[in-house]
């Protein structure tokens, strides 16, 4: 060992040793010019592989002094080296396996997610295109009014003008696993569509097709158009809470709320039957009554008479949780026998959605 | 585990890839439809209905 060394090795001296040698940097080979410096920096290394086939410059001073050895630093981390690991005991070996397996399960869980947020979108869509299509073979041959409900197949279809002109699913009776996996399920026993009453659907609101993934997006007055074998029957989005008092003279009065009110009876006290009625909600999974012909209310509170023709709409809140519901109420507005109109494009644009 | 799968696995490099990606594949596919499904309702997020 030489003590060539650059002026920033100093670190590598114990404080408190003698000083090091006089040292210079090395003088350049003849004949070519010293490598350029920025003036005020301290001197570097010639770059590049040192050009040793010369005449040997002499010596430099100290050169042929006794080379000084220093002690590294304590705790000093250039100089060290990782000795070789010794091989795994049955407790290593027990360890690694152990650390395999955690990381297989998080994986596992992963795939889980998924499985969840993608694959069951897949799984669903085929249901559904199935169901879709059985369902337009039924209407292409029997128009009876009243359909016979089969638990799981599909019997009516749900459109959403401003979630896009191809929105649309076939509505399922019931709202077990198996129906929801297909698409939006009727609340079995609640009213029929266009039926005074509660005419309720659940959905989902993540995976398996998402039908109901943007429902907190929809406002008071947004139709949603319920198709049955004979009719389009038009619902419009009841009213928020923050809207109620201010319906006639505020979003009321404009001409796409037309045939929405509050549902308030102004002489009854607290607004009567509808009391608790609002566009939008948010409630606890257990709060069944949602569902209920007068929502919220018991399941006699009006006769069937003076019931409103609502339509229900539930689906999982917040997202990606199972907390609480998410109850969108909305009223009937208007109903238009298939007959009248061609398809669902031209009701579109006859009720000024398209 | 995995080493000592690997270790097991027979023949040179490239088969023993091959055998690797295979069963890799045949365990994901057995994931997603035998497992999850059967696992899937009877987890509870993904109750969408009031009762």
């Amino acid at each position: 060992m030489t003590t060539r060394e650059g002026p920033d090795d100093d670190r590598r001296r114990h404080p408190g040793q003698r000083p090091a040698p006089q040292r210079r940097p090395v003088p350049p080979p003849r004949g070519q010019l010293p490598p350029r410096q920025a003036p005020g920096q301290p001197p570097r290394r010639p770059q590049g592989p040192p050009p040793r086939r010369y005449t040997s410059p002499p010596p430099p001073p100290g050169a042929n002094e006794e080379t000084v050895v220093f002690a590294p630093v304590k705790g000093g981390t250039a100089t060290k080296e990782k000795p070789a690991p010794p091989p795994l005991g049955k407790g290593g070996v027990a360890i690694r396996t152990a650390g395999e397996i955690l990381i297989t399960l998080g994986l596992v869980v992963l795939l889980f997610m998924v499985y969840e947020l993608y694959v069951t979108d897949l799984f669903s869509a085929g249901k559904q295109s199935e169901a879709s299509d059985q369902l337009d073979g039924e209407w292409a041959h029997d128009r009876t009014l009243h359909p016979e409900l089969v638990d799981g197949k599909a019997f009516a279809r749900i459109h959403i003008p401003s979630f896009g002109v191809d929105y649309n699913f076939t509505i399922q009776e019931g709202t077990d696993d198996a129906s929801l996996e297909v698409g939006p399920g009727h609340y079995k026993g609640t009213a029929l569509p266009g039926e005074p009453g509660n005419f309720a659907v659940a959905g989902h609101r993540v995976g398996k097709g998402a039908p109901f993934n943007d429902l907190d997006n929809l406002s008071s007055c947004d139709q949603i158009v319920i198709e049955t074998s004979t009719d389009f029957y038009i619902y419009k989005v009841l009213p928020y809470d923050d809207e109620i008092e201010n319906w006639a003279g505020g979003k009321g009065a404009d001409p796409k709320c037309k045939g929405v009110s509050t549902l308030r009876d102004p002489n009854a006290e607290e607004g009567g039957a509808y009391s608790e009625t609002f566009g939008r909600k948010v409630v606890l999974p257990s709060q069944g009554t949602a569902v209920n012909p007068v929502p919220y209310k018991d399941a006699d509170a009006l006769p069937k008479a003076q019931q409103a023709a609502l339509l229900t709409l539930t689906t999982c809140h917040p997202q990606f949780s199972a907390k609480e519901r998410l109850i969108i109420t909305s009223v009937l507005t208007q109903q238009v026998p298939k007959d009248q109109v061609k398809d669902y494009g031209d009701l579109l644009s006859k009720i000024g959605e398209a | 585990m995995y080493a000592w799968l690997w270790r097991k696995f027979p023949g040179p490099f490239a088969v023993k890839l091959t055998i690797a990606v295979v069963l890799a594949l045949g365990v994901v596919a057995l994931l997603m439809f035998v497992v999850f499904p059967w696992l899937e309702p009877r987890l509870w997020f993904n109750e969408v209905a009031v009762n």
